[in-house]
């Protein structure tokens, strides 16, 4: 194994650098992959380390999987293929998605490159996985344009992250005010982007008129989260 | 006959059809004297060669930490890749049963090893191409993600079969 290990570690090639884990490209069985590494923190106490470590890697694995279960009815949106999870390095695998972060696109908008039409494509299509993931009872817990991918060939929105996810059907917990804030520090020079999310949120969600109302209340008062773990 | 490196170590696949010792090749099995170790899995139920690899990756880190759950290497690749905890269920549905006769053989080991298979497999082998062709998309759908979640057809308007499949593999552990 000590030589197996050692060989794989040469293949890696590190992406990002996180504060929770480290990303690597690598080849899984000939495919082009991408590991996520979630390292233990060494400031906390080992259990509660060794807990948080596995539940955030099994919510994504969960999630990545792109399924999510609700009274029999199962919701679908697109998140890259998993290819594997290995619980004892906590490590994850999974597809390497062709493709810019919705983020740099709308950065490249006020340089010209992209069309205000595409913008709004992207926009419709971040609204309806959001709305479809809500409705399947699913809270992203970190929804911004750097975790939200698009494949290059079909100019689909692959959604990534869901290390923070869980489910929650409330619609205080809808984390659409999250979003919303993240695209007016990052994108205002992309024009209003969050109407067009609305939208494309209103059409795929059946519960949009509540999750809306309360989105405007959120809005007046700010956004108060409760933080565990 | 066709080898794929799963992580430095070969395996060895080849398909066969009008297979007509299904029978045999089970008692074999069930006696443990089945000779050279292989694993035989129900063909139909395999679209492409990517998710039986991703579960042959997944057996050999299971083999590098001696902790495999079923009692052989190859057995454990048959219990891998039906994506569910069950393991005589799974054997059943992703082995091969006495009335098979599209099989799949995986074998990690030498191409010698994988010569005396073709021996044992009274049947016709043809090119790994054909198991898209072969496969049963309706029994794959009602049968492989186990009692989890079933692949609908709204999953496979996003997906493909293969992509769904690799899915289950991966997550089994973690649902």
């Amino acid at each position: 194994m000590e030589i197996n290990q050692n060989e794989n570690a040469t293949s890696l090639v590190l992406l990002k650098q996180g504060a929770e884990a480290r990303v690597f490209e690598s080849t899984f069985v000939g495919k082009r992959s991408v590991v996520k590494e979630r390292f233990s923190k060494k400031y906390r106490h080992p259990t509660l380390d060794s807990k948080l470590t596995l539940k955030r890697l099994n919510a994504v694995s969960f999630e990545i999987g792109g399924a999510m279960h609700d009274k029999g009815k199962t919701t679908w949106f697109l998140t890259p293929v998993l290819y594997a999870v290995d619980p004892v390095i906590h490590t994850l695998t999974c597809e390497f998605v062709e493709g810019p972060a919705v983020k740099d696109v709308f950065l490249d908008f006020g340089l010209n490159r992209v069309s205000k039409e595409q913008i709004d494509d992207i926009a419709t299509q971040i609204g309806g996985s959001i709305g479809k993931l809500h409705d399947g009872g699913l809270i992203h817990g970190d929804l911004t344009t750097s975790n939200m991918l698009l494949r290059s060939d079909n100019n689909q929105l692959v959604l990534i992250d869901f290390g923070l996810s869980f489910t929650s059907s409330l619609p205080e917990d809808k984390d659409l005010y999250v979003l919303e804030r993240a695209l007016i520090s990052m994108h205002s020079s992309c024009g209003n982007v969050m109407d067009q999310i609305l939208a494309g949120y209103r059409k795929s969600s059946k519960q949009w008129s509540s999750t809306l109302n309360k989105l405007a209340q959120v809005r007046q008062r700010g956004r108060k989260r409760t933080m565990i773990g | 006959m066709k080898s794929y490196d799963v992580d430095g170590t070969s395996l060895f696949l080849a398909l066969y059809k009008d297979v007509s010792n299904s029978k045999e090749l089970l008692n074999l099995m069930h006696a443990g004297t089945l000779e050279p170790e292989v694993a035989f899995l129900n063909a139909s139920l395999i679209p492409d060669v990517f998710p039986l690899l991703a579960a042959a990756q997944k057996t050999l880190i299971a083999k590098s930490r001696d902790s495999l759950t079923t009692r052989t290497l190859h057995s454990e690749l048959v219990f891998n890749y039906s994506g569910s905890k069950h393991i005589t269920e799974s054997l059943k549905r992703c082995g091969i049963s006495e009335t098979t006769t599209y099989v799949l053989a995986a074998q990690f080991a030498s191409p010698d090893e994988m010569k005396a298979v073709d021996k044992l497999i009274d049947g016709k082998e043809i090119d790994l191409e054909e198991l898209a062709t072969g496969a049963n998309n309706a029994q794959i759908q009602k049968i492989l993600p186990s009692q989890h979640f079933k692949i609908s057809g709204l999953e496979l308007g996003i997906s493909t079969l293969a992509d769904a499949i690799t899915c289950r593999i991966a997550a089994r552990d973690a649902l």
